[in-house]
């Protein structure tokens, strides 16, 4: 008999307006372990902001979030990081200036080089920890076939390359969940069916993400379950094939 | 070579190693870090004055020139105070500007603070002496040296080398390290930097705090050389003049931004001092500015990794696929 999921992250009843316009009003739902959470709806339904209110980039005028057991809501973007979660950006936010080795080895957690006493202690002092977050950067390089780019500056990638570097970026972090802001925005189709055999890997090792995509048939291959947003709000949830054909789903697609 | 030469020469080089000094400083909270400091030249200000006060001696009824904190203290403390001092603003000016305003108003934020900044030392007369400035500064180590003024001129000349050096080794450990790349992935996306987890506020600070430090002890070096400092010596304008060298060197390249500073605020600056007067007095000093920024603007429009690009990190390649551990 299959496990039962357990939830890793609770959005509960998040409020955040500009003005007078309420860009989220009131969601809610919840992510499983292990699972790749869709996160659907028409433009302007709120997913990016909802998005950014986890990641902590935005802070939310009410509600709550709890991630791994613990509260998150309103805390800075690197400690929701430190916490294990980390998000993709929907434009490339690569290093630009820095190698893709380099944008890698960024992410690597509690180095302690990244001091100032500890830079001005010299390589004596960081070299070995240096030489280890090296191989591990290696090996995810290694995974994702990238090694050949591994000099390359990030800014030279092309648009699908960038996309996977802050996959690979986030990888390094050790996270337990992703946040993927429209991953497959700007990739060409061979690369798209490469990053979601990836994905799906990364799920079967345990990975727990959420992704706003608008890509349907990608959202159908890849999340179980979706939930649908529109006008801020979390209109529905559950399976692809559920929700597709729910009436409330379809008026907002139509009237989106 | 005679001794106007040499006094010529040893002068030149004081102010270039100065120089280097404050652009080292300025290169790691701009080009590094990306932070736009346009009130640069405010701390360096800020550690001139500390380091005049505190070895000017206690000021008296009488006394020509007026200050605050006057003290006599001994070599090398004034120029550690310098350096404290501009450290001390940047850490106020850091937590209240650099926290949550975007960079570009940042920017707009420095640049009135150094607006302001030379207005209060002009117009608080109790403070630093007004718009006269501070003069008769004492030489470190001057009396006790027993040396004539060329060969005085020499030996800080090495003295000022020791220090650009040692400024040089402190800023070159933090750009060679893990810290300087999180630094320069901080400049080039903020937002990706804090969600991979870096705390890009105490990030900021910490290199604001230092490059102000920096900042203070090349200006407590440099007037205690000059034996002078008022307002008239760190308007605004100076530190486009240590901009400009960032950008024509190569921003986040330290070897860059020396050659910087030798081409501009040394040589570009030094060479027109033997132009011939046109036009009328000042016109060549007033063309100077308008040159500097000439210079800004062309290096930004064709060239704008300046003359040594920024070098990003490189790796030994890995050892063996055999060295790891099989699965």
């Amino acid at each position: 008999m299959e496990a039962q999921p357990k939830p890793i992250l609770a959005v509960s009843d998040v409020r955040r307006d500009y003005g007078g316009l309420k860009a989220v009003d009131g969601a809610s739902f919840s992510a499983m372990q292990g699972r790749i959470t869709g996160l659907i709806g028409p433009n302007g339904a709120g997913k990016s902001t909802l998005i950014g209110i986890i990641g902590g980039q935005i802070k939310p005028n009410a509600g709550s979030i709890t991630f791994d057991g613990r509260d998150i809501t309103g805390l800075a973007p690197h400690k929701i990081a430190g916490r294990g979660m980390v998000r993709t950006f929907q434009l490339s936010a690569e290093f630009t200036k820095l190698t893709v080795l380099e944008n890698l080895l960024v992410a690597a957690p509690d180095q302690k080089g990244e001091s100032l006493l500890g830079a001005e202690l010299s390589r004596l002092y960081w070299g070995r920890n240096e030489a280890a977050n090296v191989d591990a950067a290696r090996d995810v390089l290694d995974r994702f076939e990238m090694t050949p780019k591994e000099d390359e500056l990030a800014g030279n990638l092309s648009g699908g390359q960038k996309r996977l570097l802050e996959i690979m970026r986030a990888l390094m972090t050790k996270p337990t969940m992703l946040l993927l802001d429209e991953p497959f925005a700007g990739v060409n189709p061979t690369l798209a069916r490469q990053i979601e055999q990836y994905l799906l890997d990364l799920r079967d090792e345990g990975l727990s993400m959420i992704m706003v995509e608008h890509e349907l048939a990608v959202v159908e291959r890849l999340c179980e379950p979706v939930v649908v947003m529109a006008q801020g709000k979390v209109i529905s949830e559950g399976s692809m094939r559920d929700v597709s054909a729910r009436k409330e789903v379809l008026d907002a697609y139509l009237v989106g | 070579m005679t001794d106007a030469m040499q006094f010529y020469i040893s002068t030149l080089l004081i102010y270039l190693f100065i120089d280097i000094m404050g652009v080292l400083g300025l290169n790691l909270q701009f080009g590094v870090a990306g932070i736009i400091n346009f009130a640069y030249i405010v701390f360096v200000g800020v550690g001139a004055y500390t380091a005049a006060v505190v070895s000017l001696g206690p000021d008296y009824p009488g006394n020509f020139q007026h200050y605050m904190f006057g003290a006599s203290w001994p070599f090398p403390l004034p120029i550690l105070a310098g350096g404290v001092a501009a450290g001390l603003l940047s850490l106020v000016v850091g937590v209240i500007s650099l926290r949550r305003l975007r960079s570009d108003y940042q920017a707009m934020v420095m640049l009135v603070l150094s607006l302001i900044a030379t207005l209060v030392a002009s117009n608080a007369t109790g403070l630093v002496n007004g718009p006269a400035g501070l003069a008769t500064i004492p030489q470190p180590l001057y009396d006790q040296l027993g040396l004539n003024p060329l060969e005085y001129q020499w030996v800080y000349a090495g003295w000022c080398l020791f220090l650009t050096v040692l400024v040089f080794l402190f800023v070159r450990a933090i750009t060679r390290s893990p810290l300087g790349r999180t630094l320069r992935a901080m400049r080039d996306n903020e937002r990706a930097a804090s969600a991979v987890g870096k705390n890009v506020t105490l990030l900021r600070l910490v290199i604001f705090v230092v490059g102000g430090v920096i900042a203070g002890i090349s200006g407590a070096v440099f007037a205690e050389f000059i034996q002078a400092w008022s307002p008239g010596s760190w308007l605004y304008p100076e530190t486009f003049v240590f901009l400009a060298a960032v950008l024509v060197g190569g921003a986040a390249n330290n070897w860059g931004v020396i050659l910087g500073t030798l081409l501009v605020p040394v040589g570009f600056l030094e060479a027109t001092r033997f132009l011939p007067p046109i036009f009328y007095q000042g016109f060549i000093e007033a063309m100077q500015w308008v040159c500097v920024g000439l210079l800004i603007l062309l290096f930004l429009w064709f060239r704008p990794n300046g003359i040594f690009p920024e070098k990003p990190g490189r790796f030994k390649p890995r050892a063996t696929a055999q060295s790891r551990p099989a699965e």
